[in-house]
């Protein structure tokens, strides 16, 4: 009897599904050595929300475990990576994705290091043009009738 | 030319002085929940006070305070003196505790040491807590009658951020 009634309540115990938040899989379900692969290379891409910057992957906490074993179960269900990226990214926002997208104020990480080579490019190219064309300062001429000169020539001839 | 390199150096490490200023100044543990707005994700848990199952849908019409908690979180103990006390005056106000990644031995032994006024159910396998984006316990969602999160707490709440945030669901 109390196992029936564990059973019923266990039956009736419902989580949120990942079909109502990125809908039915979309992907091949996967198993094995594939899946543990798989379920480790998604794994480096979450961020772990209770570490500092920390993948789910390398992560010793119960959350990280938590989502690890999620991202497992729906791989085993056929969701894809993407579908995967999108289920945490509904929950805990971009913060959890530890390569950020490229849109709004995200795409600044990757336009910024690329804007700020070719400044540098543009301006190590015309400085390097500019030292190219400059003349080569002429050595000057040592002036014919300085005195100071004319004395040293001649001490130096009569040692 | 020097002038207008001096420039751009200063533009470009000032945005970068800025940048990390801003950065430092953020709790890292703060995360800024998409939820807000949406509808509650569902769930139906077990209650370890009653054995019943309780469906976040069938509270719909007054306002859930859902609070994420753990007995192996330290800041809950502190917390929950709070929560007990303002489940208590605030009858029209539906607490929910959800408890993961714990047993629930552990867990009828700390409410019946620091007492209970509202259900407290097991997520056992955390499944809720990652659907509703907990970044670490306690954290509590104020959800409306219409079943709409308005407010995500990060921490142990006091009564007036309990209260500060559930005027936003009584709205």
């Amino acid at each position: 009897m109390i196992a029936i009634f564990f059973l019923l309540a266990l039956l009736q115990i419902k989580v949120p599904d990942a079909a109502s938040i990125v809908g039915q899989p979309q992907g091949a379900p996967l198993s094995g050595p594939q899946l543990e692969q798989k379920t480790m290379a998604i794994s480096a891409e979450l961020r772990c929300p209770v570490c500092q910057g920390l993948a789910i992957g390398d992560s010793p906490s119960i959350m990280a475990a938590n989502m690890k074993a999620q991202v497992r179960e729906l791989l085993a269900r056929g969701y894809t990576e993407e579908q995967i990226l999108s289920y945490f990214e509904k929950s805990y926002g971009q913060f959890v994705l530890l390569k950020p997208k490229f849109q709004g104020v995200n795409a600044l990480v990757w336009i910024l290091p690329v804007v700020v080579l070719a400044i540098g490019f543009v301006l190590v190219v015309s400085k390097a043009k500019k030292l190219e064309v400059a003349p080569v300062a002429a050595a000057p001429e040592e002036p014919a009738d300085d005195p100071y000169l004319a004395r040293v020539r001649e001490r130096v001839e009569k040692q | 030319m020097n002038r207008t390199v001096l420039i751009i150096g200063i533009i470009i490490v000032a945005a970068i002085v800025f940048v990390l200023f801003a950065g430092l100044g953020n709790d890292p543990q703060h995360i800024d929940s998409p939820l807000i707005g949406k509808p509650a994700p569902p769930f139906a848990l077990k209650s370890v006070n009653t054995g019943e199952t309780i469906d976040l849908a069938s509270l719909r019409g007054k306002p859930v305070i859902v609070n994420f908690w753990a007995t192996w979180c330290v800041p809950c103990y502190e917390e929950h003196p709070t929560l007990v006390a303002n489940a208590r005056q605030l009858p029209n106000v539906q607490f929910i505790g959800v408890v993961f990644n714990d047993t629930e031995d552990k867990i009828n032994r700390f409410l019946a040491e620091r007492g209970s006024a509202y259900p407290t159910l097991l997520d056992a396998n955390g499944k809720t807590a990652i659907a509703y984006g907990v970044g670490g316990v306690p954290e509590t969602y104020f959800i409306n009658s219409a079943g709409t999160i308005v407010a995500k707490f990060e921490g142990p709440l006091s009564t007036e951020q309990l209260q500060e945030n559930l005027a936003k669901a009584l709205r």
